[in-house]
């Protein structure tokens, strides 16, 4: 039984080789479909939304239903699966839990915050970024928050790596 | 003695409703990993003689002021054994409301809120923290002035109705989650308040959110262009484009986490695609 040194859940596989496992596996799926053959800018941003898509859904996957947020995230895509039948590019954008223009309008609405008036805002916007954050109480938002990022920081390191990889088997 | 026994009845249950959260308590057990050797010897002297409890409690107190603490934590382990302890100390502290405090179940009453609202309101006890400054433990972070039946530390001159302790259980417990976090999150200092941490909690967050956009938007770029390596000019070009964004984002993601910048550098390389 191999342990692996990085977040080790259960002794014969981590959070991180488990992530690794699935995102490869999506990865060479969408990118053995080959839609780059007409250069069309839709079929780029489709693959774009496509391997977003199948980053946080690894993610969501590895972690199962062991915590709040990625039990929320998985609902999230089954809903979506059933809602809409094939065409992929029709999905809206609910899995960017991020977009520009609210982004720019929480920095503002943080710079006038108030002494503690403010934790509510806070907590608030806190429960937007966290995937299904609006049920939980502040206790449990910290606690999914923290494993959260922890889970995000393990996917951009793993995402990092695999760009490397591609830049250096050029 | 009636009364005491009386006490003795009453004390015990809702201790042993704090023995789930064992862990808090035996981490600060390990704070005090030389009491523990004396508290057990005071513990069995304690245990056997009720009567004398009183007395003996109080001189114990005397001589183990910090050392009671370690001594409590170790009772909780064992509820049934420290019943009578309780119901001891229930006694001592109704004789004598300005006898020096024990600093007991700090933790626990913050682990105990967290199994059941019901214990801490009725499980655990508080004692006063009288003036006698060597006892008074100001270092622990749930002590609550002892008036009702809650078995939680409370300092001088602070409410102790039932509503405004288990807020206070409840502040502990946010201001713990809010430490881990801060262990985790880059940028946090302990001398921040609760908003000003939070904030740095959602810029690293959404910055987060953020950079795995930008790598799966990279990841497209690579796998377009290894893909499809010899192409029109039309795809060239624009694969040339997207390795340009490509760079643009990798020294943007190299200064660490972006927060407002990578929203900017979001913005931009919104040109390639509608967002």
């Amino acid at each position: 039984m191999m342990n692996t040194p990085q977040q080790v859940k259960n002794p014969s596989s981590s959070l991180k080789s488990r992530f690794i496992t699935r995102f490869l596996g999506a990865l060479t799926k969408i990118t053995a479909e080959d839609p780059i053959s007409s250069s069309s800018p839709t079929r780029i941003f489709q693959r774009y939304r496509r391997i977003k898509v199948a980053s946080n859904k690894s993610m969501a996957y590895s972690v199962r239903s062991r915590r709040i947020w990625s039990r929320a995230m998985l609902s999230r895509f089954r809903s979506r699966r059933s809602a809409f039948s094939g065409r992929r590019s029709s999905v809206k954008t609910t899995n960017c839990t991020t977009s520009p223009p609210p982004a720019l309008i929480k920095v503002t609405i943080n710079e006038k915050k108030t002494a503690k008036g403010g934790l509510d805002m806070q907590t608030d916007e806190l429960r937007e970024l966290v995937p299904g954050g609006e049920a939980m109480d502040v206790c449990n938002l910290l606690d999914e928050t923290a494993h959260y990022i922890k889970c995000l920081t393990t996917q951009v390191q793993v995402m990092r790596k695999i760009v490397d990889f591609y830049h250096l088997s050029k | 003695m009636a009364d005491f026994s009386e006490q003795s009845y009453r004390q015990p249950f809702p201790f042993l409703d704090i023995d789930p959260t064992m862990e808090s308590l035996t981490q600060f057990a390990e704070l005090n990993p030389q009491s523990f050797i004396l508290d057990n010897s005071a513990f069995n002297f304690q245990t056997f003689f009720p009567l004398s409890i009183n007395d003996s409690l109080f001189s114990n107190q005397a001589s183990q002021g910090e050392t009671m603490s370690g001594f409590i934590h170790n009772s909780n382990q064992s509820s049934v054994s420290a019943q009578p302890i309780f119901s001891a100390k229930t006694e001592v502290e109704e004789i004598s409301n300005k006898r020096k405090a024990l600093d007991i179940l700090e933790s626990s009453s913050g682990n105990s809120s967290s199994s059941s609202p019901q214990v801490s309101e009725t499980g655990i006890k508080r004692r006063n923290n009288s003036g006698r400054g060597k006892r008074a433990k100001s270092n622990e972070k749930e002590m609550e002035k002892p008036k009702e039946v809650v078995h939680v530390r409370a300092r001088r001159g602070q409410a102790t109705d039932s509503h405004s302790l288990a807020e206070r259980v409840r502040r502990g417990k946010i201001n713990e989650r809010l430490r881990c976090l801060q262990d985790i999150v880059p940028g946090c200092y302990k001398t921040m308040g609760m908003a000003l941490m939070l904030d740095e909690i959602i810029n690293y967050v959404q910055s987060l959110q953020n950079q795995v956009e930008f790598l799966s938007m990279k990841l497209t770029a690579a796998s377009t262009y290894y893909d499809f390596n010899s192409e029109s000019d039309a795809m060239e070009r624009m694969q040339r484009r997207k390795a340009e964004e490509a760079k643009e984002l990798e020294r943007l993601m190299r200064e660490g986490y972006v927060g407002i910048g990578g929203v900017a550098c979001f913005h931009s390389s919104s040109t390639y695609g509608p967002l």
